[in-house]
C-alpha cells in the first residue's frame, strides 16, 4: 500500500523532478561563457538596476546613462581621483583673465575619436554652441552653460571662452564634448538616442545596448591617456538588489555598488569577494521648514511658527544624539557631518570646530526656556497656550527613515518637544515640502565636486514660488550674510580665499540651522578579487568606485594575475547546499506527513 | 490596478469556479445573454480608458520634479522636459488627446524609453508570455492532473500530501520563495544563472541562445508555478469530488470498465468544467506577468516595465499598460462567460 502511495506521489511530483533533472542536466557553470572569452578578451561585468533614457549627452538626465557616458566621452576638464580638483581633460592647460570673465583652454595636440578622426577645438565650440543656441540641445546640461557669452576657437588648438559674469568654478567640467563630424549630421542630434555607433573620446565607447538587459562598452584604444586594460565592460541588469549580491557570489558579476550594510556584512566573509566602504558624495539631512517664503517675501505653507525662532532650531539639534543615532541607524556606514558639503570634498567641507555642536540636552532645554517655551504639566512646552509639537515626514519605504523617527521622538520629547512622525511615500512627501506643508523631513543630496551649485541652491534667489515652479532651493533659506558669501566665493579667482569665503558661508548656515545634516553616507560595494584589482577609488583615500565625478574608478582596473577558480574551504560544501536545496522544495512533503495523525487509509 | 497573476487568481479554499460564473435567468435566449455580457464589458473597458488616465493623475508627484531631482537643471530646462511630455498643457487637453490616442491605437510616447507604449508593450509582452505561459502551462496540468488523483482518492495519504504541499506553496510569499530558490540554486550551487532571460553575448538564434533561455527559464517558472497551481488542484479536486457519488460512475462500473478508465474518460471530462473560468481568468492574465517574480529574476517583461513605470512615473506607459492589462483581464472573463454557457449544457437550459 505504502509503496503504490510513494509511485503515485513520486509521479505526482514528476513535473518538478523533471524540471530540476533539466536543470541539472543543463549544468555547465552559468558564467561558462564570460570565462571562455576572458581567456583571450576581459570582461567585467557590472550588476545595475538603474534606468536609461538615452545616451544623447545632451539630453539624457538619468544616473547611469550619465555615469556611462563618464566614460564615454571626455570633458574639456575632468574632476581628478585624488581630490576632486580640476585636472587635464581635453584641455592639457587653461588660463583665466584677472577678471574672470576669459577662460583660456589649450587642447592636447594628436588626440583621436574612437573613429581615429583628429579631436579639435571645433569639437568643443560645437558642442558649446548647440547647447547655447538650442534649448533642446540644452536638455540635460543647459544650466552648465547658461553664463556663457561666446565661446571660440581662436585656432586649431585653443578654445576661448567668454563668460557673461565672472565666475571661479572653471566652466570647463561636466560637460561632455562630442565629436562635430558625427553631430552636425545627424539629422536630430537632441531626439537622437546614440546607443548604436558611438564615436567617443573617453576610455570606453558604448559597443551595444539592450534595454533592460545589458550595456556593453568596448574599451577605446585612441584614449588620450592608453586604453583601459579591461577590454570589455558590461553592465547586467539585476532588479532586485539582493540578486545582485548573489550574483557577485555565483561570478555571475563581479561588481556591485549600493548595498546595504546587511548585503555588506554577508558578503564581507565570501569567498573571493573584497569590498569597499566609499565615502560618498551623499548628505543625509532633517530638513526643516523654517518659514517658507517666495522670492518675494511672500509666506506659504503651514510650517510650525516656533521653527522660525532661531532659538528652537539650536535646541532640536543639540537634543539629537548624533553619534548613537549615525551608529544605529547606519551601523556606522556614515561620516559625521558638519554642514552639507560631504567630508569627501575635503577642501571645501566645512571642518570640525568649536563651532560645531555635540549632543546636549540640558542646552536645548535652556535655550527653549529662553525662547518662552516652558514645561507643561505633561512634560511638553508650550508657548501661549501652543504645545510645541512638530511633524516629521518620513518615506514609509525607506526602513532608515523610519528607525531616525523611532530615535528622534523620545529624544525630542526629553527636550519637551512633541514629534509627530507623518509616514507616507516619497510623491506625498515631494508634493507637501514643495507646498511648505511640513515641519521636518528627511532628505539628502548628491554634491558635486565643485560646491558652486549646492550653495547656489541655498541663496535667496533661489528660492521657488508656492506653486514649487521656478528655481530650487535646498532647505527654503535665504540670509543675506550668506547671499553676500556666496557672491564673493563665486567670483574669487585665489582658491585658498575661495576656500575661505565657503567654509564661512557654511557655517553661516550651520548656525541659522536651516537643516540638521545628520550624516554622509557611505557607499557600499563589492567586486570579484578573483577577477579584477587596480580600481581606482575618488578621492583616493577612501573614496569610491561606482558612481564617481570621473572615470577612474574602472579604468585603472585589471584582470587579477592569477584567477583562483577553485571554491575553496568555508562555508557549506555543495552537497550541504543540494541538501538544502531539495529540503525546501520537497520541504512541504514532510510537514502533512508529520501532521498525519493516523495511517492512510488508502482506498486504492 | 492588478498587474499580478498571483493575486488575481480566485482563493482555492472556496474554489469552485462555478462561483464566479453569473448564471443566466432562465429562459433567456442566447443573444440577451450575449448583449449583455457584451455590453458589461464595454462598460467596464470604459471604465478602464477613464481610469487609466485620472488614476495616475490624482497621485501625488510630478514626473518633471521627480525626474530634475538632485539634478543641476535651470527652471528653463524643467519647462522645456514640461513641453516635451505635454504637461504644459491643460489637463482636459491633455485628456483629449489620451482619448483620441486609444480610439486611433496610439498610446502615447513613453518619457523614458521616447517609443511609443503600444510598441514597447508589444516588446516585452513576449518574454512575459513565455515566462508566464510556461509557468501556466505547468501550473495547469500539474493542479488538474494532481487534483483528480487527490479526489478520487481522498483522505488518502497522497491526498493528504498533494494537497497540503500545494496549500503550503499557496502560502508561501512568492518573493521569498523566489529569493530562496534564487539563493541556492544559482548564488551558492551555480547551477543555474542569476537573472535575466539571456546571457550577454549569446547569439540570438542559435541552439546555444535556445538552451541559454531555458537555463535562466527555470527558476522563474519553479517558483510561479509553485505558487499558483494550488488552485487548480483544489477546484479540480473539488469538482471531481462532487461528481463521484454520480450514478453514471455507478453505470461505468457496472460495465465493467477499469477504476482508472472510468476516472479519466467519465468523472474527469464533467469535473473539467469549473476549471475553465479559472483557465481563462489565468491567460487573461497571463500578460499583466508577475511583477514579483519578473522583478527578482530581472526578468525583461511588462511586469518589470510596469514596476519601474511606477517608480518613473512615466504616465503614458503606466496608463497604457494600464489599459491593456485590464482589457486582456475584461475580454478573457467575458469569453469565459461565453464558452462556459457553450461547454455546460446545464447553464444553457437551466
Amino acid at each position: 500500500m505504502l509503496s503504490h502511495t510513494l509511485r503515485r506521489c513520486a509521479a505526482g511530483t514528476m513535473a518538478l523532478a523533471l524540471t530540476a533533472l533539466t536543470a541539472t542536466s543543463l549544468t555547465a557553470p552559468a558564467s561558462a561563457s564570460t570565462e571562455q572569452a576572458s581567456a583571450d578578451e576581459s570582461t567585467m561585468r557590472i550588476a545595475t538596476s538603474g534606468q536609461v533614457d538615452n545616451f544623447n549627452p545632451f539630453t539624457s538626465i538619468y544616473l547611469t546613462p550619465t555615469a556611462i557616458n563618464r566614460y564615454v566621452y571626455e570633458n574639456l576638464v575632468q574632476y581628478d581621483s585624488t581630490d576632486f580638483g580640476p585636472t587635464e581633460g581635453l584641455a592639457e592647460s587653461w588660463e583665466t583673465s584677472d577678471d574672470g570673465k576669459e577662460w583660456t583652454y589649450t587642447i592636447r595636440e594628436g588626440m583621436k575619436w574612437s573613429d581615429n578622426e583628429p579631436i579639435t577645438a571645433d569639437d568643443v565650440v560645437y558642442t558649446y554652441t548647440q547647447m547655447m543656441e538650442d534649448p533642446a540641445m540644452g536638455a540635460a546640461n543647459g544650466s552648465l552653460v547658461q553664463n556663457f557669452d561666446t565661446v571660440e576657437a581662436t585656432d586649431e588648438h585653443t578654445v576661448a571662452i567668454t563668460l557673461k559674469e565672472p565666475q571661479a568654478p572653471n566652466p570647463g567640467v561636466e560637460i561632455p564634448i562630442v565629436p562635430e563630424h558625427i553631430w552636425s549630421e545627424k539629422d536630430d542630434p537632441a531626439g537622437d538616442d546614440n546607443d548604436t555607433e558611438v564615436v567617443g573620446s573617453g576610455p570606453y565607447t558604448l559597443e551595444s545596448y539592450e534595454a533592460n538587459q545589458s550595456i556593453t562598452l568596448k574599451a577605446n584604444p585612441n584614449f588620450w591617456r592608453g586604453a583601459p586594460k579591461v577590454d570589455t565592460i558590461q553592465y547586467a541588469y539585476y532588479t532586485n538588489s539582493d540578486a545582485q549580491v548573489q550574483a557577485l557570489r555565483a561570478g555571475d558579476v563581479d561588481f556591485v555598488t549600493g548595498l546595504s550594510p546587511e548585503q555588506l556584512k554577508a558578503l564581507e566573509g565570501a569567498d573571493n569577494v573584497e569590498t569597499n566602504i566609499g565615502e560618498s558624495r551623499r548628505f543625509t539631512a532633517l530638513g526643516i521648514n523654517s518659514g517658507a517664503e517666495t522670492p518675494e517675501g511672500e509666506a506659504y505653507g503651514t510650517g510650525a511658527e516656533a521653527l522660525k525662532d532661531l532659538k528652537v532650531r539650536q535646541a532640536l539639534r543639540l537634543g539629537i544624539d548624533m553619534d548613537t543615532l549615525r551608529e544605529q541607524v547606519m551601523q556606522d556606514y556614515a561620516t559625521e557631518a558638519t554642514s552639507f558639503v560631504p567630508e569627501s570634498f575635503e577642501k571645501w567641507h566645512l571642518p570640525k570646530s568649536d563651532r560645531i555642536v555635540s549632543s546636549d540636552p540640558e542646552a536645548a532645554k535652556k535655550l527653549l526656556d529662553e525662547a518662552g517655551w516652558t514645561e507643561g504639566s505633561d512634560g511638553i512646552r508650550e508657548k501661549d497656550g501652543e504645545k510645541l509639537s512638530l511633524r516629521l515626514l518620513t518615506d514609509a519605504q525607506e526602513p532608515t527613515e523610519q528607525t531616525i523617527g523611532e530615535f528622534l521622538t523620545p529624544w525630542m520629547k526629553d527636550i519637551g518637544v512633541d514629534l509627530k512622525v507623518e509616514s507616507s511615500d516619497s510623491d506625498t512627501i515631494s508634493d507637501r515640502t514643495t507646498a511648505g506643508d511640513y515641519d521636518m523631513y528627511i532628505t539628502g543630496w548628491s554634491v558635486t565636486p565643485d560646491p558652486e551649485f549646492q550653495l547656489s541652491i541655498n541663496t535667496c534667489a533661489s528660492r521657488p514660488d508656492a506653486e514649487g515652479n521656478g528655481p530650487t532651493s535646498q532647505d527654503g533659506y535665504c540670509s543675506e550674510t550668506f547671499d553676500e558669501l556666496y557672491a564673493k566665493q563665486h567670483t574669487e579667482l585665489d582658491e585658498s580665499k575661495r576656500v575661505e569665503y565657503v567654509h564661512q558661508a557654511l557655517q553661516q548656515h550651520y548656525d541659522d540651522v536651516a537643516q540638521i545634516t545628520l550624516w554622509y553616507p557611505n557607499q557600499l560595494e563589492a567586486f570579484r578579487s578573483d577577477r579584477f584589482t587596480g580600481f581606482t577609488t575618488q578621492p583616493t583615500d577612501g573614496g569610491v568606485i561606482g558612481n564617481q565625478s570621473g572615470y577612474w574608478g574602472f579604468l585603472s582596473a585589471e584582470p587579477a594575475a592569477e584567477a583562483d577558480a577553485g571554491d575553496g574551504g568555508g562555508g557549506l560544501s555543495p552537497i550541504a547546499w543540494v541538501g538544502i536545496g531539495i529540503a525546501v522544495l520537497a520541504g512541504a512533503i514532510g510537514v502533512p506527513l508529520a501532521l498525519r495523525r493516523r495511517k492512510s487509509d488508502d482506498r486504492a | 490596478m492588478s498587474v499580478n497573476a498571483e493575486t488575481e487568481a480566485a482563493d482555492p479554499q472556496s474554489a469552485d469556479g462555478r462561483e464566479d460564473i453569473d448564471a443566466p435567468p432562465p429562459g433567456q435566449s442566447f443573444g440577451g445573454y450575449l448583449l449583455r455580457k457584451v455590453g458589461g464589458a464595454l462598460i467596464s473597458l470604459l471604465m478602464v480608458v477613464l481610469l487609466g488616465f485620472f488614476a495616475f493623475r490624482i497621485l501625488p508627484g510630478d514626473p518633471v520634479q521627480k525626474i530634475a531631482r538632485e539634478r543641476q537643471m535651470s527652471p528653463e530646462q524643467m519647462e522645456l522636459l514640461r513641453a516635451e511630455y505635454g504637461l504644459d498643457k491643460p489637463l482636459v487637453v491633455q485628456f483629449w488627446d489620451y482619448l483620441v490616442g486609444i480610439f486611433t491605437g496610439n498610446l502615447g510616447t513613453s518619457y523614458v524609453y521616447r517609443e511609443p507604449v503600444s510598441q514597447l508593450i508589444a516588446e516585452y509582452a513576449w518574454p512575459t508570455l513565455l515566462l508566464t505561459g510556461s509557468a501556466a502551462i505547468l501550473a495547469i496540468g500539474l493542479g488538474l492532473w494532481m487534483g483528480q488523483l487527490a479526489a478520487w482518492k481522498r483522505g488518502s495519504l497522497f491526498d493528504k500530501l498533494t494537497t497540503s504541499t500545494s496549500l503550503v506553496f499557496w502560502s508561501v510569499p512568492t518573493f521569498w520563495l523566489a529569493l530562496l530558490l534564487l539563493m541556492i540554486f544559482a548564488g551558492r550551487l551555480q547551477w543555474l544563472p542569476t537573472g535575466g532571460m539571456v546571457s550577454p553575448g549569446v547569439e540570438s538564434g542559435s541552439l546555444e541562445h535556445v538552451v541559454d533561455v531555458a537555463k535562466h527559464l527555470i527558476l522563474p517558472v519553479i517558483t510561479m508555478t509553485a505558487v499558483v497551481y494550488a488552485q487548480y488542484l483544489m477546484v479540480m479536486r473539488a469538482s471531481l469530488l462532487g461528481e463521484m457519488s454520480a450514478d453514471y460512475l455507478t453505470t461505468a462500473r457496472a460495465k465493467g470498465l477499469r477504476e482508472d478508465d472510468v476516472r479519466l474518460k467519465h468523472a474527469v471530462p464533467n469535473a473539467l468544467l469549473p476549471t475553465v473560468t479559472l483557465v481563462f481568468m489565468h491567460i487573461g492574465g497571463l500578460i499583466t506577468g508577475a511583477v514579483t517574480v519578473e522583478t527578482v529574476f530581472s526578468w525583461p517583461g511588462l511586469g518589470k516595465l510596469t514596476y519601474e513605470a511606477i517608480s518613473g512615473p512615466d504616465l503614458p506607459l503606466l496608463q497604457g499598460t494600464f489599459v491593456v492589462f485590464s482589457s486582456a483581464i475584461i475580454i478573457m472573463n467575458l469569453l469565459a462567460d461565453l464558452i462556459y454557457r457553450q461547454l455546460d449544457p446545464r447553464v444553457r437550459r437551466a
